[in-house]
């Protein structure tokens, strides 16, 4: 057994090297976050370089694309220019050649990649490649052989990757096969019908209690339990493969890091569950990184060792370096060949030599490949530099060239290429910001005559904007934009369920729940149409009953089929009619006393006796008495002794009434301890007055909403609606932690309209006139379809308005519609610039119940801008559903505390947002999660690609592609405060995350003052002003002295 | 004896099978390939009617083991020309099978042709291959499904025809070949088929799948696409004629 030292260590070397990890949640509360975020702490392209290292990821878009983008007038050539420009004032100069221009057609007229420096070819052979010369004759000898081998067997790389490079064999994807099977085992969340034995012992314990006995492992010669005899932890086991494989201790680290970040999705699920402490998975079923690595280790281990005897490969560290050191030739051929470098003209060839594994063929081809190699490699360069330099029109330039400029110019081209995917982003951002400064309107408006007739609180929520442009279009509607948990974090227990749901961002904790409770509910409401689903659903899931049930209820089956592929809409109308509608209910807000909670437990208690009594003793209700239960109670909670009364009346003997009581204590849990346990949770119920005027307060002031209140004040919630969609809470809302927005909007609404709320925010300046109602709202992001809540309690003064209000949301729900549908439908599209609103709605509605849509909305795909100012700053443009937006008046927070609230919460949600869209954008194989139609559920809480795979994290295909290109535009996201300089500036650097953010240029940050009418943009490290309404790219700009 | 030998030169029986073979690893050029896998078993059709003796038993269990030889190798080959080459030496060597079971003269040509017309396709797919990429070799140039997909899908229907999958005239001449045979030769066959059923996923996954390639390639031109699928379309009608369908 290892030393507890030596465990702590392994264990904090395993979690330091998850740290590059992205946390992956369950699907059911999709949280968009950044796939880099355990890199934030270095610049942008940095982490970049280093995703691109550790997920095989690429960070900026290609070449072509942005070629594309910037056909299409999407890109600031200037910016363009600038920035090669500055690339090129840190490099030597090249006599004759115009290097400026040179680099610039490189990016906008050659397609592909000029290319790395070749590796066995130098400057003397491409300058001879040039000027149409034979390559002078050149030994390469095995020590260079060997580096080139060596470049491949970087420190920390697993032992598995480079025998699968020189041997052609697939341990690691063998590896991953095994991990993953034995993770879906594990983890399964109730998907499979037969569960893993001793999952509460945890992973490692479960895993290798089943890998001792697993006989298919046996039979592939994988012997697990020579590997599992030597020790018990999972410490024990990573330190001894560790020590088998020959790595040295320093390099542990890094080669954990490789081994954990190369199945990222399973590594993140589970980086993530062993810190979700209200998870009830993860506190029944416990796992961690280390469990998962020694499990890994553990099967690579054996798979090297199988190898090693079946093909003598090695299975040592040593034995590599040996086999490298003895064999350069024959390592450099495999590495060729099976690292896919061959050339292929001579790959049969090689793949002949290194199977016969004969020295003497070897060393007989090996200069005759690298002769044709370093020939191809010249040829193959001088014929790309000669086209870029013929598209520059100097084509005769490269061959005056002398092998030293040859060489600067390689190295240069190289360097650049390296460098220019943030070349492209710079200057297609610029072009973005260009058009966004130029259209803000920073005046004041004229102070209103009359109130609006509503005022309408949405979502930040880019999708917001779109039905926020279309209801001010339609009536006289004043709207706002705050996070839409509406600075409520609540912790949600909802009808019929048993567990909290965190209505609030991730990155904030709810000290409070709200309880829901239904108003009446009979029992005639039991469903019939839900009992026989229940029934449907477990004849599925069991094994057998599929064979023998087919026959008779398929039909079934297959009525549901049709109607959901051939009639959607009306299908789903039909079946709603079929469930009882949802009582209505109310929400628990208020603390409660203590009396109330102990005389709540207390009725509790008397429930669960007389279900225990029928239940364990057979007698019904009607045979005892209330002084009974109340006696057997107080026994069980240790406040009586002696015989009860229940025991007399039903002539229990004393060991009968022991046994008893000890049921009710230890089944049914009515003891002091728990009884303990209930008060404190009951304690977390609702809220206080104080809380509640706090978050009222804190959420009017927030968006300037102090004065000037409407008759009705809209709280709108968001959500979407699709079918078979395990992305469906990808489309909720992100500020309500992958939820519906509709419960935080009833809470502030029920909140906000109690009398002694609107007296203490009186006191406060804010006077909420008493004909002004709140009223929650929800706002179907797929159907565009806006409904108000909870109108039973609208005053009477107000029904004479409802029909008004409904008109104009629904009005603008259609247009909204109408604009968006031209996105998705090509049809639509091609049919004209906007769709008739009425069959738009229809056709959205009939999107949100097609189970066969794979982007029933494109969600927040091409968000791109955060604006944090009034409305009227943005009202008169239109944003094309891009921009998140967050009402703000800076008069209203002279402190600027507001402002950092906003910048610490909603914009952290907003860039987590903007930054998954980003790389799921530009490579959505590795950072994104492929196309949704080869996804299956895996354990009912993630996606796999195909039966077996990584748990896909990011956005899939459909949601930022379209046509196989970005449909998301990848741009970081772009903030732009509405407020003067000196209070913005105070508050970003008073918000540490948020000032690394833009430090390190994860975010892009603008200010628009509205009293000076000047735009100071962060840009290379410093403030730079600008004024606003300049056109195009020709502003003037100089650094500011701050 | 000495003409069937000769023979088994043509329809090729292991060892002489290495000739054909060798012939194939010569050469270099795909036409040249697709007329010697077009001309080869012709002849040896032609020679096997003139010689004046019936297929002694023996050669039947040897042609097989060719026939499952070959398929097996199919399984390692990557270069696609020699693909086409293991794959046509170990479906003509059944050419024996059928000879032994009695079949006319113009059934054995029809056989010959369904078998090495496929393969002789295959072998010339290996030019568009080798003009792109160098060689046609499977593995090293995946993920062609993205960005040529004319060349992509004449690949893998010229691949399904040549492993003798419905409707093509291989599969029905293989069947006619099972009802010849005895019940251990049937089964034989029917595990060479599966051979090359595996093989040919093998070959398709290594040409078709895989990461998308970084430097985009031309397809091959609409007319070329439209001429294969012609000739396929055409060979798939007549395998449908073999089975009594009329135009």
């Amino acid at each position: 057994m290892l030393a507890l030292g030596r465990r702590l260590k392994i264990r904090t070397l395993v979690h330091v090297a998850g740290e590059p990890i992205p946390f992956f949640w369950p699907m059911r509360t999709f949280i968009h976050h950044n796939p880099l975020y355990g890199l934030e702490h270095l610049p942008f392209e940095q982490a970049v370089a280093m995703g691109e290292r550790l997920f095989r990821a690429r960070g900026y878009l290609s070449r072509a694309l942005q070629q594309r983008h910037l056909a299409a007038g999407k890109l600031d050539r200037t910016a363009l220019e600038r920035q090669v420009a500055d690339f090129l004032a840190s490099q030597p100069d090249i006599a004759g050649l115009d290097l400026q221009r040179l680099l610039m057609t490189l990016l906008t007229e050659i397609e592909t990649p000029v290319g790395a420096p070749p590796a066995l070819a130098d400057a003397v052979d491409i300058h001879a490649a040039l000027n149409g010369f034979a390559l002078p004759s050149r030994e390469i000898g095995g020590a260079a052989l060997a580096v080139q081998v060596g470049a491949d067997m970087l420190p920390g790389r697993p032992l598995h990757a480079i025998v699968d490079m020189l041997f052609g064999t697939e341990i690691g994807a063998t590896l991953d096969e095994l991990v993953i099977k034995s993770c879906l085992d594990f983890f399964d969340e109730g998907q499979s019908v037969w569960q893993m034995p001793g999952r509460e012992k945890g992973l490692f314990a479960a895993w290798s209690a089943v890998a001792r006995r697993n006989l298919r492992l046996f039979i592939r010669g994988l012997h697990i339990k020579r590997i599992l005899a030597v020790d018990d932890t999972p410490e024990g086991i990573i330190s001894h493969v560790m020590d088998e494989l020959g790595v040295p201790e320093d390099d542990w680290m890094n080669h954990f890091t490789c081994e954990l970040t190369r199945l990222h999705g399973w590594a993140g699920f589970i980086r993530w569950r062993a810190g979700a402490k209200h998870y009830h998975w993860a506190r029944h079923y416990p796992a961690d990184l280390v469990d998962y690595l020694a499990i890994r280790l553990v099967l690579g281990l054996a798979l090297l060792r199988e190898h090693a005897e079946r093909k003598g490969t090695p299975a040592k560290l040593a034995e590599l370096a040996h086999f490298v050191e003895s064999n350069p030739a024959e390592a450099y051929l495999r590495r060729e060949f099976h690292g896919g470098h061959v050339l292929p003209e001579m790959a049969h060839a090689v793949e002949d030599a290194i199977a016969a594994r004969r020295p003497a063929r070897i060393a007989r081809l090996l200069p005759q490949y690298l002769a044709r190699k370093r020939e191809h490699e010249a040829r193959h360069h001088a014929a790309a530099l000669r086209r870029l330099a013929t598209c520059a029109g100097m084509a005769d330039a490269p061959q005056h060239l002398v092998p030293a400029d040859v060489a600067s110019l390689t190295d240069m081209l190289a360097r650049f290429e390296r460098e220019e995917g943030g070349i492209w982003l710079e200057a297609l951002e610029a072009h973005y910001l260009g058009r966004l400064l130029h259209g803000l309107d920073l005046t004041w408006p004229t102070p209103r005559e009359k109130r609006p007739f509503a005022q309408v609180m949405f979502c930040i929520d880019v999708r917001s904007e779109r039905i926020r442009r279309h209801l001010e279009k339609v009536g006289d509607y004043q709207t706002f934009g705050i996070a839409g948990f509406f600075g409520v974090p609540v912790s949600f227990i909802g009808l019929e369920k048993g567990s909290e749901t965190h209505l609030c961002p991730v990155v904030a904790s709810p000290k409070n729940v709200v309880l829901e409770l239904a108003i009446a509910r009979s029992a005639a409401d039991e469903a019939f149409v839900s009992t026989l689903e229940q029934v449907f659903h477990e004849l599925k899931a069991s094994v057998l009953s599929p064979f023998i049930t087919v026959e008779a209820i398929g039909l079934l089956f297959g009525l549901d089929m049709f109607g959901k592929s051939l009639a959607p809409l009306a299908y789903a109308r039909w079946r709603q009619r079929l469930h009882p509608d949802k009582p209505d209910s109310r929400l628990l807000l208020d603390k409660l006393s203590r009396e109330q909670a102990e005389s709540i437990i207390r009725s509790l208690q008397r429930a669960l006796i007389v279900k225990a009594v029928g239940r364990e003793l057979g007698i019904q209700r009607e045979a005892i008495t209330d002084e009974m239960i109340r006696e057997l109670r107080e026994t069980a909670l240790g406040n009586h002794a002696g015989a009860t009364g229940f025991a007399r009346a039903f002539r229990l003997d004393p060991e009968a009434e022991t046994r008893f009581i000890e049921c009710l204590q230890k089944v049914y849990r009515i003891n002091r301890g728990y009884a303990q346990i209930q008060l404190e949770r009951l304690g977390r119920i609702g809220f206080t007055l104080d809380e509640q005027v706090h978050f009222v307060g804190q959420a009017l002031r927030s968006i300037g909403l102090v004065d000037g209140f409407s008759r009705f004040v809209l709280l709108a919630g968001h959500g979407s609606t699709s079918e078979n969609n395990p992305y469906e809470s990808a489309l909720d809302c992100g500020a309500c932690g992958g939820n519906h927005g509709i419960t935080n909007a009833r809470v502030l609404a029920q909140i906000a309209n109690k009398p002694a709320v609107r007296a203490r925010l009186r006191e406060q300046g804010i006077a909420i006139p008493d004909d002004s109602w709140f009223v929650p709202a929800f706002h179907n992001t797929t159907t565009d379809e806006l409904r108000v809540y909870d109108l039973d309690l609208l005053p009477p003064s107000h029904l004479v308005y409802t029909e008004r209000l409904n008109n104009g949301l629904q009005a603008a729900s259609r247009l909204c519609a109408a604009e968006r549908m031209v996105t998705l439908e090509e049809a639509v599209a091609a049919s004209g610039e906007h769709a008739d609103p009425a069959s738009a709605y229809r056709l959205a509605r009939r999107n949100a119940m097609d189970w066969s849509q794979v982007r029933p909305e494109w969600g927040l795909a091409r968000n791109a801008a955060f604006v944090i100012g009034r409305r009227h700053v943005t009202g008169q443009l239109d944003l094309e559903g891009r921009v998140f937006l967050h009402s703000y008046d800076y008069r209203c927070d002279p402190r600027g505390r507001l402002l950092e609230n906003i910048l610490a919460g909603p914009l952290v949600v907003g860039q987590w947002i903007n930054m998954e869209h980003y790389f799921s954008a530009v490579d959505n194989a590795h950072y994104g999660s492929g196309s949704k139609a080869y996804h299956n559920i895996a354990g009912r809480f993630g996606v796999m690609t195909g039966n077996l795979s990584d748990l896909r994290t990011g956005l899939p295909a459909q949601t930022v592609l379209k046509d196989g290109a970005p449909y998301h535009e990848p741009l970081r996201l772009l903030t732009v405060i509405e407020a003067p300089i000196a209070h913005a500036r105070a508050a970003i650097e008073g918000v540490v995350k948020i000032r690394n953010l833009v430090h390190n240029g994860w975010l892009r940050m603008a200010v628009v003052d509205p009293e000076t009418h000047v735009a100071h943009v962060f840009e290379d490290g410093a403030w730079r002003q600008r004024p606003l309404h300049a056109a195009g790219g020709a502003v003037e700009e100089k650094e500011l002295a701050l | 004896m000495t003409l069937l030998l000769i023979v088994a030169l043509f329809l090729p029986l292991f060892p002489l099978s290495v000739v054909l073979n060798g012939a194939m690893g010569l050469l270099r050029e795909p036409v040249l390939r697709c007329l010697l896998l077009l001309a080869w078993p012709q002849l040896g059709v032609m020679l096997l009617q003139l010689a004046a003796q019936a297929v002694p038993p023996y050669v039947v269990p040897w042609a097989l083991a060719t026939a499952g030889f070959y398929a097996l190798r199919l399984l390692t080959v990557r270069d696609m020309g020699q693909w086409a080459g293991f794959l046509a030496t170990s479906a003509l060597a059944l050419t024996w099978a059928l000879a032994a079971g009695g079949a006319d003269r113009a059934e054995l040509h029809a056989f010959a042709f369904w078998f090495s017309l496929p393969p002789a396709l295959v072998a010339l797919l290996a030019r568009p291959l080798a003009r792109r990429f160098g060689a046609a070799y499977a593995g090293l140039q995946g993920g062609l499904i993205a960005g040529l997909p004319r060349l992509s899908g004449m690949l893998a229907l010229t691949v399904l025809a040549a492993v003798a999958t419905p409707p093509f005239p291989g599969f029905f001449a293989l069947l006619n070949l099972l009802q010849m045979l005895d019940w251990t030769g049937a089964l034989a066959v029917l595990a060479i088929w599966l051979v090359w059923g595996w093989a040919a996923t093998r070959l398709l996954q290594g040409f078709l799948f895989g990461a998308e390639r970084a430097v985009a390639f031309v397809d091959i031109g609409r007319a070329s696409a439209l001429v294969y699928a012609g000739v396929l379309g055409g060979f798939a009608i007549a395998g449908l004629m073999l089975t009594g369908w009329r135009l």
